[in-house]
């Protein structure tokens, strides 16, 4: 998912959004969509009754017709303006959704035919029941099952364990997320996902704001909203039977814009483009919600009880010194590290060979002459060294050796 | 505005603060059925009352369960009223021999005292029998008072329990707020305002002979008028002390005489005066520190009545400037205060309280939902008879009636919360309880309901015939007239602006219908948040919630309940009292 969150902050002028925003703030002046927000909705109602009224002063050449023409462009502006707010959040979460789709369709996959033959295609074309080969160092193109081979992946985007975790066919280790990256081995996955039902795809869809729902707390607003829209409605429609009384009754632009001006239409209007724009600023973050919902859960948090350290941290271990037990110094342990490493392909391995060349100056020896066998890193093994006339020198975590040597 | 007119309301808020605690504490030992010093007496009666009415006094109750036995509880008692008053011609105690009450009249004051409004559309001396005014106005004086504290009671309980499905008995706390609360404070009350004067007794009307006769021109029933010589005045006796106890504490506020509490014998002396000033406001404030103790945040009932204690203190004094400043238009009148003269502007009110007590007490009776007057407040200016109505307006939550200040301003406090809590970036919390969308919906759904009925009905009365009909006075103090008319009933205050002939069957049948919702269409809604807060678990604390207690939350209260009050109710009152003022000033009256 790195790759994906690397889309940078989308400049708020950027002209194709304004576009689109400016286009979408006229289409959502549907009664439809606007029904969705009571208090906007109002607005609009009452910018049609005055620009009826303006029509028909102005057939009659009665009234003033400057101040009518004014009061009726400003409503409309007020609706315009609270759309225009919200097509704005939502292109910008629409442009951050492409990105994360260009990355997904980068990802190559080797399908396997049914004849056995390779061939390369974009991930973006697998099925469910496609098998693909994933070899060490590939992405996994989709979600799926392995059903052959064991390898190591690095899951750190998603899980976000730092050590990568072994996945082998059968039993409860069989299952891989597409995404992730194959750090051993090679192993033959089963698709198990159409392509628009994926992880990957449910958190575009999320991002897009296509299925935000309403926030338990929006919702009460909402409520809130509404209700003080109604009072204040009323407010303004009992002030003209006050105001025949007291004989000077006001025009219908008098009414609308002073019931536009008691209304909460600022926080109406902006509401939905807030909850937009703020899942938008999490992920320029690198934080994915995966609903409002959560969103709200987490202002709720008080302590912040984490079960492992590695969860914030990227999925390659580096190796930053040698510890060396009595008698032994530190270039012998160095070099011999770097020589167990140089069949290590994980950023593990690599990373050892590194540090020996950068503290000890230890850089790749000649080593043709003593006919190596380099003995590579295997998920299986958990291993990996080199046999150097005779010599065999083994790298690993205790477990692997103290199998090998009984 | 004197130094002496500034002590008097300071002593009164003092003694407000004073009692608060003790009353608080007391009625939180009483609900919470804990020990009390008066156990000795009462139980056994509590016990006796119990297995008469076959309640079980240990059964609790959901809050639908709750709402039904009060709204069964309200309408046998008002079928029980009205019964009373139809039939009060053949019942005894009736000694100056008054007829049945006519339908709608009797249907009106029937909902008015069940509502604890007690508008009064009759004029008492004249209508009501000794019986009618002891068994059934005095009754519900009572009854309404406790149905009000009952159902803020279980409001509190609400938000003090935990994950419990039910809220109280309702027959419990009745009884309970009957004989522990009201019936030993309004035994004493009653005997403080006899020795100052105030009658009681069942003796026919007393004739007395003028000293100077009085000439007269009357019209008589074929239209002619005549001249008639008046030689002897009918006083009007009863009564009055055991109601008038009862009528200030429960915030009731319905006089024994017409005149209510500017009549000299309901209210003789500055010093009963400030006795019942003092009866207003003993309960509403004390239930604030009951909430604080039920809730284990006495904090934040200090907080509360800290909001409330603000909001009456601004009302007071602008009465007080208003009515001291006097009317602008009598140029050349000498209004100043001085030790021979009042001062100000002193139409309407009473030379033996003057101005002070008399803004002191327009602002306490339309804070709580009382509505006695010692003053006629169509008489004050229009800014001094404005704070009255924006009281009302506001939902009668400062301090506000018995119970029912309590349980309106709770409705606020959840707003507030609500909003503070989104204003934090979390979830709304009250206490520990989680304010969600149901909450919100029936607190909105609340305060809708009196903003709606004043505003219709007012809008409608303005524009008909039968509603103009009745009004005293053209212009913007006929609006002012008709709007205090409706807010006084949909706030269940039940003072009158004056000047309105309200006895029409027009003002009859609307008033009666703005009492009802004013009243149960807005308890439902609250004891539903009752139900609804009783089930939620408590979480506790933690740095990032929004305290409920100290000055920020007393601030940000003020300001919901002036923002929503203010917005609602602005436009109506700039045709009304605002535009008189503003005439005024420009040297016309109405």
């Amino acid at each position: 998912m790195d790759h994906a969150l690397q889309s940078r902050t989308k400049a708020l002028t950027d002209p194709k959004i304004f576009r689109a925003a400016a286009i979408d703030s006229f289409r959502k002046l549907h009664p439809r969509t606007m029904i969705k927000n009571p208090v906007m909705f109002v607005v609009e109602v009452g910018a049609v009754l005055t620009s009826i009224q303006l029509v028909r002063d102005g057939l009659h050449h009665a009234g003033a017709f400057g101040f009518g023409l004014q009061i009726t462009l400003w409503l409309w502006f007020t609706v315009v303006f609270a759309n225009f707010a919200e097509a704005m959040a939502e292109g910008r979460g629409k442009a951050q959704a492409e990105t994360l789709r260009k990355a997904r369709a980068e990802t190559m996959a080797h399908r396997l035919r049914p004849d056995g033959s390779v061939e390369v295609v974009p991930s973006s074309k697998l099925r469910s029941g496609d098998e693909v080969l994933v070899t060490a160092g590939e992405l996994i193109p989709g979600d799926g099952e392995v059903i052959e081979g064991i390898a190591s992946v690095d899951e750190s985007a998603i899980t976000g364990e730092s050590a990568p975790v072994i996945r082998e066919s059968g039993g409860d280790r069989s299952a891989v997320t597409g995404g992730t990256r194959v750090l051993s081995d090679e192993i033959r996955v089963r698709i198990t996902s159409n392509p628009g039902e994926t992880f990957l795809d449910r958190m575009i869809r999320l991002v897009e704001g296509a299925s935000r729902q309403k926030t338990p707390n929006e919702i009460a607003l909402n409520i809130l909203l509404a209700g003080l829209t109604i009072i204040f409605l009323l407010a303004v429609v009992t002030l003209q039977p006050f105001a025949i009384y007291s004989s000077a009754p006001q025009s219908i632009f008098v009414l609308v814009s002073l019931l536009v001006c008691l209304i909460p239409t600022t926080i109406g209007g902006l509401l939905s483009a807030i909850g937009i724009a703020g899942m938008d600023r999490l992920i320029q973050r690198n934080v994915i919600a995966m609903s409002g919902r959560a969103v709200e859960a987490s202002g709720d948090v008080d302590v912040l009880l984490l079960d492992k350290t590695g969860t914030i941290t990227l999925g390659d271990r580096q190796a930053t010194s040698f510890h060396c037990c009595p008698n032994v110094t530190e270039t012998d342990l160095a070099s011999a590290a770097q020589l167990a490493s140089f069949a290590d392909e994980t950023p593990e391995g690599r990373s050892i060979v590194v540090l020996a060349k950068e503290k000890y100056g230890l850089r790749g020896r000649e080593l043709a002459p003593h006919n190596p066998a380099f003995i590579p890193f295997s998920a299986q093994t958990r291993m990996s060294g080199v046999d150097l006339d005779g010599h065999e020198i083994r790298k690993g975590g205790a477990g692997s050796h103290r199998e090998i040597r009984g | 505005m004197t130094a002496n007119g500034w002590f008097q309301i300071g002593v009164y808020l003092l003694a407000i603060f004073l009692v608060t605690k003790p009353l608080g504490v007391f009625m939180a030992r009483v609900f919470g059925r804990e020990k009390t010093f008066l156990d000795p007496g009462l139980r056994p009666i509590e016990r006796l009352i119990y297995r008469l009415c076959g309640v079980d006094e240990n059964e609790e109750m959901r809050w639908t369960e709750y709402g039904a036995a009060m709204l069964l509880f309200s309408g046998a008692s008002l079928v029980l009223l009205y019964v009373i008053e139809r039939v009060q011609q053949w019942l005894p105690l009736n000694p100056q021999h008054f007829g049945g009450v006519p339908q709608d009249l009797a249907w009106n004051t029937a909902v008015s005292f069940t509502t604890n409004t007690n508008w009064q559309a009759y004029v008492p001396e004249i209508t009501m029998s000794y019986l009618t005014q002891m068994a059934g106005l005095a009754y519900h004086n009572f009854a309404s008072a406790a149905v009000g504290i009952a159902l803020a009671i279980a409001l509190i309980r609400g938000i003090a329990r935990r994950e419990s499905g039910t809220i109280g008995n309702f027959w419990v706390d009745l009884t309970r707020c009957f004989l522990w609360v009201l019936l030993p404070v309004c035994l004493v009350g009653s005997l403080v305002l006899i020795s100052q004067g105030v009658v009681q007794n069942l003796k026919p009307y007393a004739t007395a002979k003028l000293l100077e006769p009085q000439t007269v021109q009357v019209q008589g029933p074929d239209g002619k008028t005549f001249t008639q010589t008046i030689t002897q005045q009918v006083i009007p006796l009863g009564p009055a002390a055991s109601q008038e106890a009862i009528k200030m504490f429960g915030t009731n506020g319905g006089g024994f005489f017409n005149a209510n509490s500017s009549h000299p014998f309901e209210n003789p002396t500055p010093l009963s005066n400030f006795f019942e000033m003092f009866l207003i406001f003993a309960i509403p404030s004390a239930l604030t520190y009951t909430l604080g103790r039920m809730t284990g945040s006495p904090r934040h009932g200090w907080a509360v009545w800290g909001a409330m204690a603000v909001l009456f203190f601004v009302g007071v004094t602008t009465v007080y400037w208003a009515e001291a400043k006097g009317n602008s238009q009598f140029s050349g009148v000498n209004q100043a205060t001085t030790a021979l003269q009042s001062g100000g502007n002193m139409e309407g009110k009473e030379v033996r309280f003057g101005i002070a007590n008399s803004a002191l007490f327009a602002t306490a009776t339309t804070d709580a939902s009382c509505g006695a007057v010692n003053g006629m407040h169509d008489s004050f200016t229009p800014l001094g008879g404005m704070i009255p109505l924006v009281n009302i307006m506001l939902g009668e939550i400062i301090f506000g009636g018995v119970g029912s200040g309590l349980y309106g301003m709770l409705v606020f406090v959840i707003l507030a919360v609500f909003i503070a809590g989104l204003m934090v970036g979390r979830t709304p919390e009250y206490l520990g309880k989680k304010v969600e969308a149901f909450d919100v919906k029936m607190a909105m759904l609340s305060v809708l309901v009196s903003s709606v009925t004043i505003l219709v009905l007012a809008a409608i009365a303005v524009v008909s015939k039968f509603g103009t009909s009745g009004i005293s006075n053209p212009g913007p103090h006929g609006l002012s007239q008709i709007l205090y008319a409706y807010t006084s009933a949909a706030g269940n205050n039940g003072s009158a602006f004056g000047g309105l002939n309200a006895n029409t069957l027009w003002y009859n049948t609307s008033t009666a219908i703005a009492m009802l919702l004013g009243r149960f269409f807005v308890v439902i809604p609250i004891l539903a948040i009752a139900g609804n807060l009783a089930r939620k678990k408590t979480a506790p604390a933690s740095l990032g919630t929004f305290p409920v207690t100290g000055p920020l939350f007393t601030i940000l209260l003020v300001s919901t309940i002036v923002i929503v009050g203010a917005l609602t109710f602005f436009p109506a009152l700039s045709l009304g009292p605002i535009l008189e003022h503003l005439v005024m000033l420009s040297g016309k009256s109405f």
